[in-house]
């Protein structure tokens, strides 16, 4: 009779283990997933083996979810999609986007009428062969961007007027270049400077007009009508064929006024509150 | 005879949220309350001015997903379980609080407020408030206009043409599908002016679009009038700029009318309020208590002790703010009219959802004003851009400053620490789908790659959405704008590569195509 017992208790306590066991595995298998997809990047989208209530918002395993073809009616795309439908709880687990996409480039972007937004990418190829040519340099070779103040001018990468050096640092790939200057326009280098100010450029950005941050101080007056242009585009019934509507452009600017009278006084812009 | 006019624009937009993959989803309550709140209370307002004879002029903007979500027949059937939903909870709450007469009176308000957009949406607009819009704008009172076709943010796209005019032209044809012609305006999204931008709207015929104040006042040459009366770009389309004085009055927090005091006040919901499990089934499936739309106080002042809304109250105060407002025009249309040689024009541009959704009673307000408009008065009028070209087709020719009415006037709420590793991902995308147009110009008999390109076009359109930069800056909903945007460039960067490949997984394909449904005519040859 006791034996009977102590078999039982014994089971229970064999059961318990292993929905422990169970459990724990789980855990890691959860966690080793999450380790894999963080340093191998996507996961295999097209994959269908998920086990069910895993499938969070926002993992793109919600790609494979039911098939339907297009044009479907609407009661078809409900029924289809209600088999696999899941309550929007959890934060989103998604892979992440690509750390470069094999370029070897700078894009200057403008954020205000002081400061600009440079994004990099640089080729591992790009940087070795540059990094040869430096010879003993190398090691004390810092990388830059040098910031071209080119208003005015056709840049050719040797004429701008002004620039200035920012060292980049931390293996960073993007920087806020507070320019100070509205209205001017700029381009930008990511470069090499050797400590006897050798520049060996690595990729050269478009160039920007940073707005104004204050009235024109151009007060002559242009007037027109376009009333013909939009005509000739009404007419037209369809659009897309610049070439003609600019040349009809130009056509009606004829009707120019030209007047003599002094601007009203404009105030300084003030921050805005909406947003 | 009227000596200025008044141009009041609503920019009404959502962006696209849709997702058939759950039977619900927590954002997808943006759309439905702005239905309850916004779309329809204005759609009545403008059918009870047209029906009692007053004559007005106003301008929306309806964005292209919003339009496609308008008229989506999957979202236009939750939304009568959501107000099917909020009928329900209005009747309890009628009999939880019989014996509380001044929250009795207002849960029979929100009983028929909620019937009543029932009854609008399902009965006189039979699930379509498209065509409720369309009917106002055929009556000769609304001018429609459209946005970017995702309420992308040209200036940070500007390093790609091909981008900037697949938004202008995709929106063009979509509105021409909704409302069977093209439209006469633009709304920049964000008011953000690009260089360049001008031409692409000029050659779709589109005449003007708006601007914020210090894009026109900045200008060059020097705008003669200001932001009283419109420029044109030298490709010859007019640009309005925004009149900061008529703004603040309503925007401003602080200062403007939808602080006061007996104005109902948004955070306090039932959905917080109530006890929780009386609340819960009107709640989400994560069970997290969030705003339902039933909100029984007025805002009071600054104190946690709120008093109760009392709707009449509200309407007078809403009657007064609209006289008040009517009467600040005149005076600065009456100044105006001494320095210009021509009648002024003042553009108020608003938000639509501040008008019902934040600010309760702003419908009402718009119907004082306009009925005020129409018989008290006789110093202004109202008008639509397009109609003030009409009355001057010349105008001065000067080059808008690049600007936006975001904070601090440019770029930095959609390009700052919070967003700006976005660029670099929406910028290859971009390059990488005018490069499939390219590769891929020629009509093919490959109908399963058309596919393919076309939702390539719409994921990138959908990940170019200015609302996921925003949404990052705001903090609230990060996590989603995050989701969305990478999801989008996710399903992109499969599809370029699976056409590059020539290697299409037509079951992914075809769930995607369910999902991000957007567009359904869309050509990707427009990158081209």
């Amino acid at each position: 009779m006791d034996k009977e017992i102590f078999k039982e208790i014994f089971l229970l306590i064999l059961e318990i283990i292993k929905a422990l066991c169970e459990m724990l595995w789980k855990k890691i298998k959860g966690f080793f997933c999450l380790i894999w997809d963080r340093f191998f990047g996507v996961m295999d989208i097209s994959s269908s083996e998920q086990e069910e209530g895993q499938q969070e918002w926002g993992d793109t395993g919600e790609d494979t979810w039911p098939v339907t073809s297009k044009g479907l009616s609407l009661k078809t795309e409900e029924s289809l999609l209600q088999v696999e439908r899941k309550e929007a709880v959890y934060a989103p687990i998604i892979p992440d986007l690509p750390e470069d996409y094999g370029d070897n480039r700078i894009v200057l972007m403008v954020r205000d009428a002081e400061c600009l937004f440079a994004y990099w990418e640089l080729r591992k190829d790009v940087l070795d062969s540059i990094i040869n040519t430096l010879g003993s340099m190398a090691h004390s070779a810092k990388i830059v961007l040098r910031v071209y103040d080119i208003t005015d001018t056709v840049f050719n990468g040797n004429n701008a007027p002004d620039y200035f050096d920012i060292e980049v640092t931390g293996g960073a790939r993007s920087w806020y270049i507070h320019t100070g200057k509205p209205n001017r326009s700029f381009c930008a280098d990511i470069g090499f400077l050797t400590p006897n100010g050798t520049f060996r450029l690595i990729a050269r950005s478009n160039s920007v007009l940073i707005p104004r941050s204050g009235v024109s101080e151009v007060v002559d007056e242009t007037w027109m009508s376009i009333e013909a242009l939009y005509e000739s585009i009404d007419a037209s019934g369809q659009f897309g064929s610049s070439e003609s509507v600019f040349k009809s452009a130009h056509k009606n600017w004829q009707e120019i006024l030209k007047e003599g009278v002094a601007s009203p006084e404009s105030p300084r812009v003030s921050p805005v509150s909406k947003k | 005879m009227e000596k200025g006019y008044l141009s009041l624009i609503l920019h009404a937009h959502l962006p696209f949220v849709r997702h058939p993959e759950y039977t619900e989803f927590f954002e997808e309550d943006w759309l439905f309350e702005a239905i309850t709140e916004t779309y329809i209370p204005l759609i009545d307002v403008f059918d009870k001015l047209i029906e009692d004879g007053i004559g007005f002029r106003i301008t929306m903007s309806i964005t292209p997903p919003l339009l496609s979500m308008l008229t989506d027949p999957l979202l236009q059937s939750r939304y009568i379980r959501y107000i099917e939903k909020r009928i329900e909870l209005a009747e309890k709450e009628i009999e939880r609080t019989k014996h509380q007469p001044e929250f009795n009176r207002l849960a029979q308000m929100y009983y028929g407020y909620y019937t009543n957009a029932r009854k609008v949406f399902a009965e006189k607009y039979r699930w379509n408030l498209v065509s409720a819009f369309k009917k106002i704008q055929d009556a000769g009172n609304l001018e429609i206009i459209t946005c970017g076709a995702t309420h992308g943010y040209f200036p940070l796209m500007n390093n790609n043409m091909n981008a900037m005019r697949a938004q202008v032209y995709v929106a063009v044809n979509h509105y021409e599908k909704h409302f069977g012609r093209r439209p006469h305006g633009m709304w920049l999204s964000e008011c953000a002016y690009e260089p360049g931008i001008d031409k692409i709207l000029r050659d779709t015929g589109i005449r003007f679009f708006i601007m914020e104040t210090h894009g026109i006042l900045f200008a060059s040459p020097r705008p003669k009038y200001g932001i009283y009366a419109p420029i044109f770009c030298p490709s010859g389309i007019a640009a309005f700029g925004r009149d900061m004085e008529s703004s603040k009055q309503v925007w401003s927090a602080r200062e403007g009318y939808p602080g006061d005091f007996f104005y109902r006040e948004f955070y306090r919901d039932v959905g917080f309020d109530l006890d929780y499990d009386y609340i819960r089934p009107y709640l989400h499936g994560d069970g997290k208590r969030s705003n339902i739309g039933i909100k029984y106080y007025r805002i009071t002042g600054k104190t946690d002790q709120k008093e109760p809304y009392s709707p009449e109250k509200a309407l007078d105060r809403a009657a007064g703010h609209a006289g008040n407002f009517l009467f600040n025009r005149q005076r600065q249309i009456e100044y105006l009219s001494t320095v210009m040689d021509r009648k002024p024009i003042v553009v108020a541009p608003y938000d639509a959802e501040l008008f019902g959704h934040w600010w309760f009673e702003g419908p009402q307000w718009i119907d004082f004003l306009f009925r005020k408009i129409d018989s008290d008065q006789k110093e202004i009028s109202l008008i639509t851009p397009l109609e003030y070209l009409e009355k001057y087709p010349v105008n001065q020719v000067s080059t808008p400053s690049p600007s936006s009415w975001g904070y601090k006037g440019y770029h930095e709420y959609w390009l700052n620490e919070s967003n700006d590793w976005i660029y670099r991902h929406l910028h290859k995308a971009a390059e990488r789908m005018v490069e499939l147009a390219k590769t891929y110009h020629c009509l093919s008999e490959n109908a399963l790659r058309n596919r393919a390109l076309n939702q390539a076009a719409r994921e990138l359109l959908l990940a170019q959405s200015s609302d996921w930069a925003f949404i990052m800056k705001t903090g609230t909903m990060v996590e989603y704008a995050i989701k969305r945007t990478k999801e989008h460039l996710l399903r992109f960067t499969k599809l370029y590569d699976d056409i590059r490949s020539d290697n299409i997984d037509v079951a992914w394909l075809s769930n995607i195509e369910c999902k991000d449904n957007i567009f359904s005519d869309i050509g990707y040859h427009i990158y081209q």
